[in-house]
């Protein structure tokens, strides 16, 4: 307890929001780096395709910014305080706690996402009617970057400094 | 509102009339026939009739060629056209006729000679700048590259990696003979461009002197002249060629003006492979044309009038319950229910004989996508999107009912927009706290973010209704196929415990002093979950009939406790959507907390438009997507029977051209 408070509740709810932002960025940069690497390649066979290859590319790009989101509202929570030093280690965790959905639903749903991505890249390529259908299965796992979303937001809510 | 009801027809005609009658009926385009071969095997008729050939491999190939040439067109001397155009119409007369179909192909012959042409030349130019390529290290050379010597002495071009030192390679040649000489052409980073000059029938010996060292002779002899000569020659083609290419170019953007030609000539030949598909399926004597297959019975007294006029024996049966899974489905609906077409197609179309789902599904549809995507903006634009889209492209079919849908969705999201008081998320009130202002936009009658709780609820009671309303279809199907037992004792028995639990709850929430209430509720549910478990034993034999209740409450406990819950998603997605809004006008308005500059104005609106666009499109497909889920899984789960076959008749399909309605 002591060497928490000698970091101070402050510093952990950055620790908080950052791990949100950077967990689920790595999440959407490893998501949408794999649907990328699918799309440039049916891209080099068939260019006409590319405007359909990047939308498949964006779906998993949503993670980081659903990690982003929270990042911004335990950020403004936190320095919206007159003094940062009074905010206690409990608080601190309390934040840090929130923010762990997204971290995490987003790292890994992203990671997920982006793999269906790619295979519907496949789709494209060989049923380009029917691409659509691979859209849809990329939601799918949208839904679970959402809960992430939510539950972050709502703890955060419920924490008051 | 319903699924169409089909008739078989059985028709024979006459051979002569094949053509024409065939034309009539793809203008009727409402007659679907079925192979009809394989149902004759082994029966007395199958020495008589034979299938009928057609030539649909060649038809195919003509649409292909014109399809080709049109594309040609559009790569060579590309028409402006704008973003959202009507496909132009013709008169279905027009586009059965088949004239200038032969004038078509030869143009469209004539564009691919040209592009094969095109092809032919870019590989001849690639050879070209090979050549130029590799005489670039001998451009010094005087000699002609065919020069192979004089009377006495023998010369030979070659090359020598560079890492062997001249001398070493000198004193290999003088070993062999002192008046050999190797001179240096030009020297490489790698490789030595050597000249070999040696008495003649010493050649043999001197290569076999140098080769030890990596010397390979070059492979310029074929040409003739020195080799600037030869650069010079090769540019000269080059030139020549990108002019004929030029030229190949120049008659293909002059063949623009028949791109229409090419166009309806394309939507002609697939006009006359729907037909040449249907005539494969008929069979036929010399004389006699046999067909079978499926129509509309609305539609049996506008046929039996060209059947008549074209002398054909013909008759139309209802078909059995043992026909059933090969009827065709096509559904009918109205305006309105008519939108959620795409999403039965998507899913499975119902059965024939079953329900159609669209008309009860609609109302939930769209209810459902405005709650989840709740934005007077949003709306405002979805409305706009379908409205721009049905005026501008005019579209058919299905793309006419997605259209639709986006505009009773828009209107809907529209709606609960004002309920939850959101424009662009908080856009309004963001906007009037940077102006200064303390403007507020009304009071939300419900809003996500405060009343998460009881959205949530609001949702799952919607999830109730909406499952028993998949189950009232269900009840009403299975009283209508005598089935008045299966229908109490499940549907009913669970109707009884809602009405149960609904009294139950009313009791302990409403009217907490009316202890009759509860009671009376809570009899009522002990009476229907009595029925569910009577009902669950009605079929089962033997032990079975132990195990019976046990999974029958087992199920619809986690069925109903799983598909409620499901509904969830409704407030998730609204609140997800109404956060990440929020909080990008945060973020837009953040530059102009110290008063509005024109800098920390153009922020806003960047910031604004970019952070929207982004919203609206992931929740455009999001919404749609949940949508569908709670559709086909939760809603159709209490009644849908899936696994008609579309209805595909003979009718006038085409790729440029729409027929006139």
């Amino acid at each position: 307890m002591e060497f928490l408070n000698s970091i101070g509740g402050f510093a952990i709810g950055i620790l908080g929001a950052g791990l949100a932002a950077f967990m689920a960025g790595i999440g959407s940069a490893k998501g949408t780096g794999i649907a990328g690497e699918a799309g440039a390649g049916l891209v080099s066979e068939d260019p006409s395709k590319f405007g359909k290859a990047m939308i498949l590319q964006v779906i998993p790009g949503t993670q980081g910014l659903y990690g982003f989101v929270i990042w911004f509202l335990a950020f403004s929570k936190l320095t919206g305080v007159a003094d940062v030093s009074a905010i206690t280690v409990a608080q601190g965790l309390q934040i840090l706690g929130a923010c762990l959905p997204i971290g995490f639903a987003g790292l890994l749903s992203g990671i997920a996402q982006g793999k269906v991505a790619a295979a519907s890249v496949n789709i494209l390529a060989k049923k380009p009617d029917d691409w659509s259908k691979g859209m849809i299965l990329c939601i799918t796992v949208e839904f679970y970057a959402i809960l992430g979303l939510l539950a972050s937001f709502m703890m955060l809510n419920a924490v008051s400094l | 509102m319903a699924i169409v009801e089909m008739k078989k027809l059985r028709l024979l005609a006459v051979r002569d009339s094949k053509e024409e009658l065939l034309r009539e009926l793809i203008r009727h385009g409402c007659v679907q026939f079925t192979e009809l071969e394989p149902r004759l095997r082994g029966t007395e008729a199958e020495g008589l009739v034979r299938s009928e050939g057609s030539e649909l491999n060649a038809l195919k190939a003509k649409h292909q060629s014109l399809v080709h040439a049109v594309e040609l067109l559009d790569r060579y001397a590309p028409k402006k056209t704008k973003l959202l155009s009507a496909k132009p119409e013709l008169e279905d007369r027009v586009l059965i006729d088949d004239t200038g179909l032969a004038g078509a192909l030869k143009t469209a012959e004539t564009l691919e000679g040209y592009d094969t042409r095109i092809k032919r030349i870019s590989a001849e130019e690639s050879r070209q700048r090979a050549v130029i390529e590799s005489l670039q290290p001998w451009l010094d050379l005087d000699l002609p590259l065919n020069f192979e010597g004089t009377e006495r002495c023998s010369v030979l071009t070659g090359s020598l990696p560079s890492r062997i030192p001249v001398e070493e390679t000198e004193a290999a040649l003088a070993a062999v003979d002192e008046e050999s000489e190797l001179f240096t052409i030009r020297e490489e980073k790698k490789t030595r461009y050597v000249l070999l000059v040696c008495m003649r029938g010493q050649l043999a010996a001197m290569q076999d002197a140098l080769r030890p060292f990596g010397f390979t002779p070059s492979a310029l002899s074929g040409m003739n002249g020195t080799a600037r000569q030869c650069q010079l020659d090769a540019e000269q083609t080059l030139k020549e060629l990108a002019a004929e290419k030029e030229n190949c170019a120049h008659y293909i953007t002059d063949d623009a003006v028949h791109r229409d030609e090419l166009k309806l000539a394309a939507d002609r030949v697939n006009v006359k492979i729907a037909m040449a598909e249907a005539e494969e399926r008929l069979c036929g004597t010399e004389s006699v044309l046999v067909m079978e297959g499926w129509i509309p019975a609305e539609k049996e007294n506008e046929l039996a009038e060209v059947f008549e006029r074209f002398g054909c024996a013909w008759e139309t049966l209802d078909p059995t319950e043992e026909e059933y899974p090969e009827v065709p489905v096509k559904l009918k609906n109205n305006k309105f229910s008519d939108a959620l077409n795409m999403v039965t197609n998507m899913y499975s179309l119902p059965a024939y004989g079953t329900v159609d789902p669209n008309p009860v599904m609609a109302p939930f549809f769209i209810l459902f996508y405005g709650l989840m995507m709740a934005d007077m903006g949003y709306g405002i634009l979805m409305i706009l999107a379908a409205l721009v889209a049905m005026r501008k492209i005019r579209p058919r079919a299905g793309t006419l009912s997605f259209c639709r849908l986006l505009l009773y969705g828009g209107i809907s999201t529209f709606l609960v927009g004002v309920l939850t008081a959101s424009f662009f998320g908080n856009a309004p009130d963001v906007i009037a706290k940077m102006c200064g202002s303390s403007w507020k936009l009304w009071d939300p009658v419900f809003s996500p973010v405060n009343d998460s709780e009881r959205v949530l609820y609001g949702a799952m009671i919607l999830g109730v209704i909406h499952l028993n309303f998949g189950m009232a279809i269900n009840f009403r199907e299975k009283l209508r196929h005598g089935n008045a037992a299966g229908a109490v004792f499940e549907e009913g028995a669970q109707f009884v415990i809602l009405l149960g639990i609904v009294l139950y709850a009313l009791g302990l929430l409403v009217f907490p002093d009316a202890a009759l209430l509860q009671k009376l509720g809570l009899g009522i549910m002990i009476l229907g979950g009595a029925m569910l478990l009577l009902g669950s034993m009605r079929g089962a034999k033997g032990f079975g009939i132990i195990t019976a209740p046990f999974s029958c409450i087992y199920s619809t406990l986690t069925g109903w406790f799983g598909d409620v819950l499901s509904y969830s998603r409704i407030m998730a997605l609204m609140l997800a959507g109404g956060v990440v809004a929020q909080v990008f006008n945060t973020i837009a308005a953040m530059p102009s907390e110290k008063g509005v500059t024109p800098v920390s104005g153009v922020i806003f609106v960047v910031v604004f438009l970019i952070g929207h666009a982004l919203n609206f499109a992931l929740n455009l497909l999001g919404c749609f997507v949940h949508d569908l889920r709670l559709q086909c899984l939760e809603f159709f789960g209490k009644f849908y029977q899936d696994g008609g076959k579309p209805f595909e008749p003979l009718r006038i399909r085409t790729q440029y051209i729409n027929p006139q309605e």
